[in-house]
Formats: C-alpha cells, structure tokens, sequence
C-alpha cells in the first residue's frame, strides 16, 4: 500500500465524499473534554494568574486539534478555555475576552498546513518549520493581545507589569508547544489521517 | 417471502486494510429468530453487526460489495434515523455508548431522537425500566453505577425505541457472572416476547439455552450456520476455531473421543445430568 | 448527595428549588457586578453574599480549600504587578523604599481594589459550579431554545471531560505502575510526566470519537439530514418548572444590576474617596 503524500492529504480527491457527520460534533465535544483536563492541569499547575501559565498544556489541543480537525479543533480551542480557566479560577468574562487570542492560536497553524500543504506527519523540516513559525506567531498575538487588551482593560495589571504576562503567556504557549505539538503530531497523525474524523478542508 | 436480514454475497474491506474483514456472506434471519453469533477475535463479527445497523458503510469507509438487506431495503437505502428505528444495537463497552449525564436521560435520548411524543416517551420508559429492573437507578449518572447496571442502561436505552430487531456485539464481555445472568434474563423475557434478537457472545453456557440458531465467524467467513442442537454436533471443527464449548459439553466430547459416548452431545448442564442419569 | 460539575450537594437542598436557568443566570449577570464597583468594602459584600448563599444551599464547604491557593497566588501577583513592577512615578505618594523598590499609595490601593474585585468574581463562578448538575447547564441552556445541537455539543464536552478525566487516572495509574513518580522532582521532569500522560490520552481520546459516534449514530442522532428536522420532545424539561418564585429572583438579580449601573454612572457611587476601607488603609499606611 503506498504511502500517501503531503499533498493527497489535504487535497480532496475526484469522486471523494466529504461531508459534516456525528463523528465531528463528537471530534469537537472530546476536543473540549480534553483540553478542559489538559488546560485547566496546565493553569493550575503553573500559574501566573487569570489563566495566564507559563507552560499552558491546553495549547496543544488547540493547534494540534485544528490541524487534524480544521474548524471543530478551533471552535474547541475557543471553547474550553472556558472551563479550564473557570476551574483554574478565571472570572468568566476575562474568559471570555481571551476569545481572539485562542481563535488565533488555533486557527494559524491549522490555516498555514493547508494553505502550505504542509505533512501533519512532520516529514520534513518544512514541515518543522510551518509548525514552529505558526506557533511563534500565533502565540505572539495571543501574548500581546491578552495582557495588553483583556488584562489592562480589566485593570488588572499595571503597565509596568503587562511584560511579564506577555513573556509568561508567550513562553507558556511556546515551550509547551514545542514539548507536545511536534511529539503529537509526530506520534499520532498517521493514525488520525486515516480516521473519518479527519478534516481535509476545514469542516469535513 | 422477505426475511427480516437478508445479506447476500457481501464482502467488506475496510480503507487501509490488506484484506476482506467479511468475504461473501451469505445469510437470512426471520422474524422473531434469537440467533447466536461466535468466533474467534478478528473473525469479523462486530463487522458484520456493523454492516447490519448500517453503521456500515455509513460511519466507515471501505469497499462494499453484495448487498445487506432489512425488510428487503439496502441498509444505505434508509434515511438517517430510519435503520435504527428498526435495527437496535448494544454495543460491548456499555460506558462507550453513554450519551446523557442521567439514566434517565441516557434512556429517553434515542426516543427523543425518533420524534416520538412525551406521553409515548413515558409509556415505553415505563415499560423498560421495569423490565431491565432500573427504576431506583433513573436519576444516577450511568458511568457511575455497576458494569451489569451499566449495560442494563445500555440495553433498556436501546430497547425504548422498540427495534424490530436487537443486535448485541458482547453484552456481557465486561461482566462478572451475576451481572451477566441477569442481561441474560433480560434477553430471555425479549425471547418469550417473540423479538428478533441476534447475541454475538463468547459466553456459551447463557446463549446456548435461548438461540434458535447459531453462526460461527472465521476469518470473515461463515465456518458454520445451523440450529442450536445441531450445530454443537459439530464440536470438532468449533474447537478448531478456538471456540471454548460449555464444560458439559466438552466432557461428553472427551468421552466421545475415548470411545465411551456415542450419542448426541448435550448442550446444557441440565441436559448432560439428564444422560447422565439414564445412563446410571 | 449528589454530585454538581465541583463538589457535593445534599439530596436536600434548597438550591434545588431553583430553576437552573436562575443559576445560570446569576453566573452571568452577577459576575459583571463588581467591575462597575470600585470600592473594595462593596465587593468583599458581595463576596459574603456568595458565601451565604453557598450555605443556604448547603454546599460542602471544603471545596474551597483549593480556591485557596488560587486566591494567594492571584493576590501575590497582583501585589508584585502593583508593587515591585509598579514603575517610577513622581506624580504618587510614596510610602516606602524597601531595597530599592518604590511603594506607592496609588499603586498600593489600585492593587486592593483588584484584587477585591476578582474574588466576588471567582466566588460567582464557584458557587455556580458547586451548586449545578451538568443536567442543570443543558435545562439552563434548553430553557432559553438555544439549538439542541448546542446544547448536546456541551453536554457531551461535559461528560467527555469526566471520561477524559477517568482516563487520566488510568494513564497516570499505568504510568506509576511502572515506576513514574514526580514527587519532589524538577520541572524538567514533571514536564517529561506531561508528555507521558499527553500521548496516551490523545490516543484513547481518538478511539473513543468512533466508539462514541458509533452509540449516537445506532440511537438515531443526527444534526443534519432528514433526521435531524424531527420535532423532538424535550423530555428532561418536563422534571423542571419556571416558577414565580424563579421569576422574582430574575427580576431582583437584573434590578439589582440596573440598580449599580445607575448609581456607578448617574451618582458617582462606589468611588474610592467615599470608600471606607481605602480610607481605613490610607490611615494606617500613611
């Protein structure tokens, strides 16, 4: 049996049937279920405060859940920060404000793997790359946006103080990242490729 | 005459695998019949419990060929919600099969799903909990109740949407010997009512008293098809299978094998004291 | 007792008599209440009302041991924010240098003021979940026709998460049954732990998408198709009421909120100069 190509993976082929089951609502339900433990682990068990870490475990359900899942990865990865900051003790609307920060993070590697057609396997160091570059950048905007609009806003924070949530927020997504996304990836996604859960565009 | 299942040349090959997880199956069952399936693992009978609730092809992809039959329909032919109106499944892993925080809920979701109404949904829940003996248990989360009370939930939830006919991919694998009698129990009263029931089940000393009739899986294919009394006649090609007979069974097959029993080989303990007794 | 999304409950509790639509309610609305209050006195009310209220409904009160350390952490921070990265300002009333370190007034008060302000927060959100089934969420949700593809995504996500959790405890029982233990171990190590747990629970995770799909698709769900146009009756709704009594605590929960709203913004109430506490403070400090 041949291996399939980076390229097959994401491309739908002539006469394939693609469309949105009950296996996708239950994707995007165990992808909340996981990343409440996972997450909510890494808040409590590292914390910096309003659910702020500096090695925040849920980061790998949000990117790896969206490369393999497409949108039911980032609408989890939207989700369940909910309840993980909301047991990590989180005020719900801080939560709720962190929304465009987790879409971000979510959303830009699961974007870049398939506009760049990038190998979820990690067969190359292209593929190493797009990963790595995806992160820095959407952990980036996550750290600017959380301390700086959604923590200074609840006044939260002192000016002099929002450096140190950008670093914690941008390491904690990062060196966690860097830990769990290229081992996940590495580990399970020839598997996941195969399941009918696997979401080549971005809904089926 | 249309049987209820009517499976004819059917193969299915799942994406990804070498090889045919069923080969030409050729198969009908009748109404109100209580069969038994066996085999080894990997002898494809989840497979082919699958491919009869339409969980195949519909939920995994493969290679279909032959056709699978309810009511004389293709199983694809249905609209979604309609098969499993009229095919129930129980599946192994009862805690799997958990939807609802509540046993309540868990057992009124699938009437709920069909559409039915709520003085309907009442009735049947009623009904169901009497006969699987769940009442004191309705408001309980079912992950946290006992392994027989879990798949007595799963059993009675599928029971409520009142299948035609009931396929259960081993009930009582998870089960310790009491739990498993009382599914078994359960089974039995679905046998007076003159349900079609079909039991995949490695637990022969309970199957064997309720099956009309049994299957036995191998390597996808169907090794043996014949009724109850007879197909236990059959006791040598069953243990080439890696099927384990009931001790009853098993004892008069030795004594077959020495030369010191000639007869037909009793398929219950009761049945084995009886012969038994003739012979003192 | 029966067991809310954190902790126990007793079979006979008054909070059962309220509709979970209120609780719900509650959570939403009376977690916005402090962030138009600045006097720390009027948050700290707040946050006994919660904690009576938590009595009243005889929640097990030990559940808080572990907000505990939430509630130090958070306060250390918030203090180290206002204090030791709390920057140079000529423009505040100096009331310390403690090696090298500026401590101001302002700095000082801010950070109270905070810190009152998020523990009202935090308690609306623990008394939500000591006192909710995951039952009472989805009735909330239901109760106000939010789409029961919704609703049953967030049930799911709920019990997925203890099915997650059980598998925890599997993988870390199999991992310590092979001799994996943290205890007084580095961050180094403790973070090798993680991948450990993470890789296998992902795996279980993946396996039971089809498990899971499986049981819904063989009980008749569908969220498209034909199928999923059936009316369904929503049985679990018919154990709940809306009562009167429901109704009133709606009213007063959105007059009380009007009610702060007015005074924060068409009186100037809840300022830090007429606050009592601040004040108290600034006497002492000064």
């Amino acid at each position: 049996m041949s291996e399939m190509t980076a390229e097959q993976i994401w491309t739908v082929q002539a006469g394939e049937k693609r469309s949105v089951g009950v296996i996708h609502i239950v994707t995007l339900a165990l992808l909340i279920g996981i990343g409440f433990v996972v997450g909510a682990f890494g808040s409590i068990s590292f914390p910096l405060g309003f659910g702020v870490n500096f090695f925040w475990t849920g980061i790998a359900v949000q990117q790896v859940g969206s490369i393999w899942f497409g949108m039911w990865g980032v609408l989890a990865g939207i989700i369940f920060p909910f309840f993980s900051n909301a047991v990590a003790g989180t005020p719900f609307y801080v939560s709720a404000a962190y929304i465009p920060a987790n879409f971000v993070q979510a959303f830009l590697p699961a974007w870049a793997f398939r506009y760049f057609k990038a190998d979820p396997r990690l067969k190359s160091g292209r593929d190493y790359l797009i990963l790595f570059l995806t992160m820095i950048v959407s952990s980036a905007f996550g750290a600017l946006w959380s301390p700086l609009v959604v923590l200074r806003s609840f006044g939260l924070l002192t000016t002099e103080s929002v450096p140190l949530f950008i670093w914690g927020w941008f390491g904690g997504n990062v060196i966690a990242g860097l830990v769990f996304n290229f081992i996940l990836l590495k580990a399970l996604s020839a598997v996941v490729i195969r399941t009918t859960a696997f979401v080549k565009q971005w809904w089926a | 005459m249309v049987h209820l299942i009517e499976i004819e040349n059917y193969s299915w090959q799942y994406l990804n695998t070498p090889q045919e997880a069923l080969k030409n199956i050729n198969l009908k069952i009748e109404q109100g019949s209580f069969v038994g399936i066996i085999g080894p693992n990997g002898a494809g009978k989840t497979t082919l419990a699958y491919s009869m609730d339409g969980l195949i092809p519909g939920q995994y992809r493969g290679l279909k060929h032959g056709v699978v039959k309810i009511r004389g329909i293709e199983v694809e032919e249905y609209p979604r919600g309609r098969l499993q109106q009229m095919v129930g499944m129980v599946f192994s892993d009862p805690e799997a099969q958990f939807t609802a925080m509540t046993v309540e809920d868990e057992l009124v979701f699938g009437m709920e799903n069909l559409g039915m109404s709520l003085p309907e949904i009442r009735e049947r829940l009623e009904w169901v909990t009497e006969l699987t003996e769940l009442k004191h248990l309705l408001l309980k989360p079912p992950y946290e109740i006992s392994g027989g009370q879990k798949q007595r939930v799963a059993l009675a939830a599928v029971l409520a949407m009142t299948p035609e006919v009931l396929i259960l991919d081993e009930p009582t694998s998870m089960l310790d010997p009491v739990s498993r009698k009382r599914v078994f129990e359960v089974l039995q009263k679905l046998k007076q009512s003159q349900n079609t029931v079909i039991v995949i089940e490695h637990s022969l000393e309970n199957l064997i008293p309720l099956a009309d009739r049994m299957i036995l899986l191998a390597d996808g294919e169907i090794a043996l098809d014949a009724e109850t009394g007879e197909f236990f006649q059959r006791l040598d090609l069953l243990l080439e299978k890696g099927i384990s007979p009931p001790g009853a069974m098993r004892f008069f097959y030795e004594l077959t094998q020495k030369n010191l029993y000639h007869g037909r080989l009793p398929l219950t303990v009761d049945e084995a004291a009886a012969l038994l007794r003739g012979a003192a | 007792m029966n067991k809310t999304l954190l902790g126990y409950v007793p079979k006979e509790s008054p909070i059962y008599f309220i509709h979970p639509f209120v609780k719900l309610y509650f959570l939403l609305v009376v977690s916005l209440f402090p962030m138009f209050i600045t006097q720390p006195e009027v948050n700290l009310f707040i946050m006994a009302v919660i904690l009576l209220l938590m009595i009243w409904s005889r929640v097990d009160l030990r559940i808080l041991r572990i907000y505990v350390p939430v509630a130090i952490a958070m306060g250390w921070i918030i203090l180290l924010s206002y204090t030791v990265l709390g920057g140079t300002h000529p423009e505040f009333e100096l009331l310390a240098k403690v090696l090298g370190i500026k401590i101001y007034w302002e700095r000082l008060r801010d950070g109270v003021v905070v810190y009152c302000r998020i523990l009202p927060m935090i308690a609306t959100m623990v008394f939500f979940l000591t006192t909710s089934r995951e039952r009472d969420v989805i009735v909330a949700m239901r109760s106000v026709r939010i789409p029961f593809v919704v609703t049953y995504v967030f049930a799911m996500a709920l019990r997925s998460s203890g099915m997650v959790l059980e598998d925890f405890q599997i993988v870390r029982q199999a991992e310590q049954a092979r001799g994996f233990d943290t205890t007084g171990k580095s961050l180094g190590y403790k973070i090798r732990k993680y991948v450990m747990y993470m890789i296998p629970l992902f795996a279980l995770s993946l396996r039971r998408t089809e498990e899971f799909t499986n049981a819904l698709v063989a009980r008749g769900y569908a969220f498209t198709g034909e199928a999923a146009k059936v009316k369904r009756a929503d049985y679990i709704l018919t154990h709940y009421s809306f009562k009167l009594h429901d109704g009133i605590l709606v009213a007063l929960i959105s007059i009380l909120f009007i009610i702060i709203l007015t005074l924060r913004y068409g009186y100037n109430a809840f300022s830090l100069d007429s606050s009592l506490l601040i004040n108290w403070l600034y006497q002492i400090l000064r």
